[in-house]
């Protein structure tokens, strides 16, 4: 028995060895180096030094916290009202789940494609939607630093069919007796809401926010693909700063960019799991 | 009466404006380049009327005869196809036995498995590219399967480990009695009744492999081998001599994840709500 056992774990541990176990090793050795894939020397802290200094990191840092907010502050609740709302099983809820939910399936490149055609100066649809309220002129979004990051914000603020599943399927696992009880004690339906439905999201909702931030810190397709991070690094990303110094052949200093990005996802899975105390069972 | 019928009324005008907006919002300009794919390139280049007047299909001609979309679209069904298959046939094998069995530095096992499938993977990109080169599978179709098999092991191992865990034992321990050998109880018994499971972690690979472009970008470099997205980034370029063209390539390749999410809708939310909750 043990002997199959064993031949039944290599296979899948093996490529879970070679694809994440080894880059890993290689990640955190190499931070630490010069190294171009051919010559390597250890040059210590020095990358993680010129990091620390270089302007275009902190804009990156500032631009990736800029979209977090962007995700947990309009794409968080926004997700979790329409979850809320269409767990009433209101007529057309199951119409309604699946266009919210189509975003969440498109890949970052269709999408990046679907808003240079939106954000386009000159025949884009945006400008014509804002002409429509009143503020003339078109508008270059993606090539004004004032817009641009707004604009990037824009392409994912409203992809919100993941929260909405995962507080659709939280919703389903609660006791209809709670609501009758508080009904019975004269709670309105929006108090029931806040008393009830709102706590015991508390795990759903940490997961999707944790989910929401992890996918921030890796960015990188819809920038990459409409500003490149222009204009001037308004919309850069960690990840993009990262794969700059890679196609520099600055290996050493892309993995010490690479290795801060994981260390923050670390960070980021430990305290947010914290905060709202994930896996432990609502009171 | 009158108060009474009139607030569930607002509260009902509030609801459904609320959600229609959001689905405006949600996918609005992605209908509005599905639509734009029917244009002609003069008609979307004056940007004037939402409809396309008049409909053409040249732009699904040009994307098959000019772009060449179908070589972009069979890679990428191949790495979709291949590194699904790969991912859940060794998950389904590393699983079970952590599942059932008891050893030294199991908990351990399945507590990094489940972290590498939180880790934001673009921070490994250059040390990937490094070990795809050093094996020889840098460029090649073969390598892009077994990369995008171990890219999708964490997931499926860890939907088919939990639902292996709600599972009763009472058949394989049947079996074991009646003599049956472990491989044979993991291809008999255990892979069979892994088959919600497996449908759902299996729809959620394919749609994840199908929309990468970060590892597609960086692990191929010839046209032979990239993937759909790495082409559809092109056609940004492609703007300026075949518009129409572009666009009919890109809504091809988002129909392929709304169709297969919409046919198996019941999978997809499954899938998502296992993976987020361990």
């Amino acid at each position: 028995m043990r002997l199959q056992i064993g031949l039944s774990l290599v296979p899948g541990l093996l490529l879970f060895f070679t694809f994440f176990i080894v880059p890993l090793a290689v990640l955190v050795v190499t931070a630490f180096s010069d190294w171009s894939g051919t010559d390597f020397r250890f040059t210590g802290v020095q990358n993680f030094h010129r990091m620390a200094v270089d302007d275009v990191f902190w804009k990156a840092v500032r631009n990736t916290l800029f979209y977090s907010m962007i995700g947990v502050g309009i794409q968080m609740p926004l997700g979790i009202l329409v979850g809320v709302i269409l767990s009433q099983k209101i007529p057309g809820w199951r119409v309604f789940r699946a266009i919210i939910f189509i975003p969440w399936v498109i890949s970052g490149a269709a999408f990046a494609l679907v808003f240079s055609m939106f954000y386009n100066p000159r025949f884009g649809l945006l400008n014509d939607l804002v002409a429509v309220v009143g503020l003339g002129g078109r508008h270059d979004w993606l090539f004004d630093t004032s817009t641009a990051p707004w604009a990037i914000g824009g392409t994912f603020a409203f992809v919100i069919g993941f929260t909405m599943i995962v507080v659709m399927a939280e919703i389903a696992g609660i006791p209809k007796e709670l609501y009758e009880a508080a009904r019975c004690d004269g709670a309105s339906g929006w108090k029931q809401h806040r008393y009830i439905t709102l706590p015991l999201l508390r795990n759903a909702i940490g997961t999707c926010v944790l989910i929401r931030l992890l996918t921030d810190i890796g960015l990188f397709d819809v920038v990459y693909i409409l500003t490149s991070g222009g204009p001037d690094d308004s919309t850069a990303t960690l990840a993009l700063y990262a794969y700059r110094a890679y196609l520099n052949g600055e290996w050493g200093f892309a993995n010490a960019v690479g290795a801060t990005i994981l260390l923050i996802g670390l960070v980021l899975i430990i305290g947010v799991s914290r905060v709202f105390r994930i896996g432990e069972r609502a009171q | 009466m009158r108060k009474a019928n009139r607030r569930p009324f607002c509260s009902a005008l509030a609801i459904y404006s609320t959600l229609a907006l959001t689905s405006m919002a949600a996918l609005g300009p992605t209908l509005w380049v599905m639509l734009s794919s029917f244009k002609t390139t003069p008609q979307i280049f004056s940007g004037s009327g939402l409809l396309p007047a008049p409909v053409t299909g040249q732009g699904y001609i040009d994307a098959f005869t000019q772009i060449r979309l179908h070589e972009y679209l069979l890679n990428t069904f191949i790495y979709a196809t291949g590194g699904t298959i790969g991912a859940l046939s060794l998950a389904v094998l590393t699983a079970y036995p952590l599942a059932r069995y008891k050893f030294r530095g199991r908990n351990q096992l399945v507590a990094i498995i489940s972290l590498a499938l939180a880790l934001p993977v673009v921070g490994l990109a250059v040390p990937e590219f490094f070990i795809m080169r050093a094996l020889g599978l840098f460029d090649t179709k073969i390598g892009m399967v077994i990369f995008f098999s171990a890219q999708l092991f964490p997931l499926s191992f860890v939907i088919l480990r939990s639902f292996l865990l709600s599972l009763p034992t009472d058949l394989e321990e049947a079996a074991l009695i009646d003599g049956a050998g472990y491989f044979r109880i993991v291809f008999h018994i255990v892979i069979p009744l892994c088959r919600p499971a497996l449908a759902t972690a299996a729809v959620v690979a394919f749609v994840i492999i199908w929309n990468d472009f970060f590892f597609a970008n960086l692990l191929t470099a010839s046209q032979e081998n990239q993937s759909v997205q790495v082409a559809l980034a092109g056609f940004k370029s492609q703007f300026r001599f075949n518009v129409t063209g572009a666009l009919a390539g890109a809504t091809i390749v988002m129909l392929v994840p709304i169709a297969v999410f919409l046919g198996l809708q019941r999978h997809v939310i499954a899938g998502l709500t296992a993976g987020s909750s361990k």
